[in-house]
């Protein structure tokens, strides 16, 4: 499913990744992606976005919203600084003695919440249905790719979590945001 | 405020929450440290007495805790 993504959909799943890091997440959500579509310039998601006010100030504050929302504990590095221990320090220094990668390998490393583990984060449920609707939405709009505008009609689905809770409040309707989709479309392919 | 301060403000503060998320995340460290460094002697030939010994716990402490891993 993923080759039929275009370039922009594509880094946004990539980009969601990055957001989950930065607001502490363990697994990347539907807010996550919400909020990479915002990374992505001038993809047509972000314009429907744009006039629907929904700015990304505020998708933003909602991340934030949930994160403390939730348990607000700081991440090991975070905790670690606090003694004065410096992780990436002795990340830097197991690393030399004991190869790349030696210290997120570990059982203890690789169990972390918030872990040293710096790399892939996996998806939630939430944020996989919200892919898999995407496809769903091109299908019934009869295109042959997915893009950003796919991703954020499948947000909009009932019941795929944080994003499609938050748009809703905001006022985002999914069959309205399809008739603008469509719209932008046929204008855009009218140049 | 500079990180450094913040991580000064964060380390002479008496919140619960603070010094037992580093203690936890500590912790973590130190299993980590221990697994590398139980698993590379081991792959030196070093025994379990010897290792433990070095750890300064009993033979079958250690031998308990990382038998699971195939050492």
């Amino acid at each position: 499913m993923f080759e039929r993504f275009t370039t922009k959909a594509r880094d946004t799943v990539i980009g969601a990744q990055e957001v989950a890091r930065r607001f502490d997440a363990d697994t990347v959500g539907s807010e996550h992606l919400l909020a990479a579509l915002y990374e992505q310039r001038g993809n047509l998601a972000l314009t429907v976005l744009e006039a629907l006010s929904v700015p990304r100030e505020e998708v933003e504050a909602e991340l934030e919203r949930i994160r403390t929302g939730g348990v607000a504990t700081p991440s090991d590095a975070e905790a670690l600084a606090t003694l004065g221990i410096d992780l990436d320090e002795v990340r830097r220094q197991v690393e030399e003695a004991f190869g790349p990668g030696a210290l997120d390998r570990t059982r203890s490393g690789m169990s972390r919440r918030w872990g040293w583990r710096k790399g892939h984060l996996p998806f939630g449920r939430d944020a996989k249905k919200v892919l898999n609707l995407a496809l769903r939405e091109a299908l019934l709009l009869k295109h042959n790719y997915i893009g950003c505008e796919h991703i954020l009609l499948g947000m909009l689905h009932e019941g795929t979590g944080a994003a499609g809770v938050f748009l809703r409040s905001r006022g985002v309707r999914q069959d309205a945001t399809r008739i603008i989709v469509e719209e932008l479309l046929k204008r855009r392919r009218a140049g | 405020m500079t990180d450094a301060t913040k991580v000064a403000a964060a380390a002479s503060s008496r919140d619960p929450a603070v010094g037992l998320a580093a203690v936890a995340s500590l912790r973590g460290l130190l299993e980590s440290l221990e697994e590398l460094q139980v698993s590379n002697a081991r792959a030196q030939g070093w025994s379990w007495q010897q290792i433990a010994d070095v750890l300064r716990v009993t033979r079958q402490a250690v031998h308990k805790k990382y038998r699971r891993f195939g050492l």
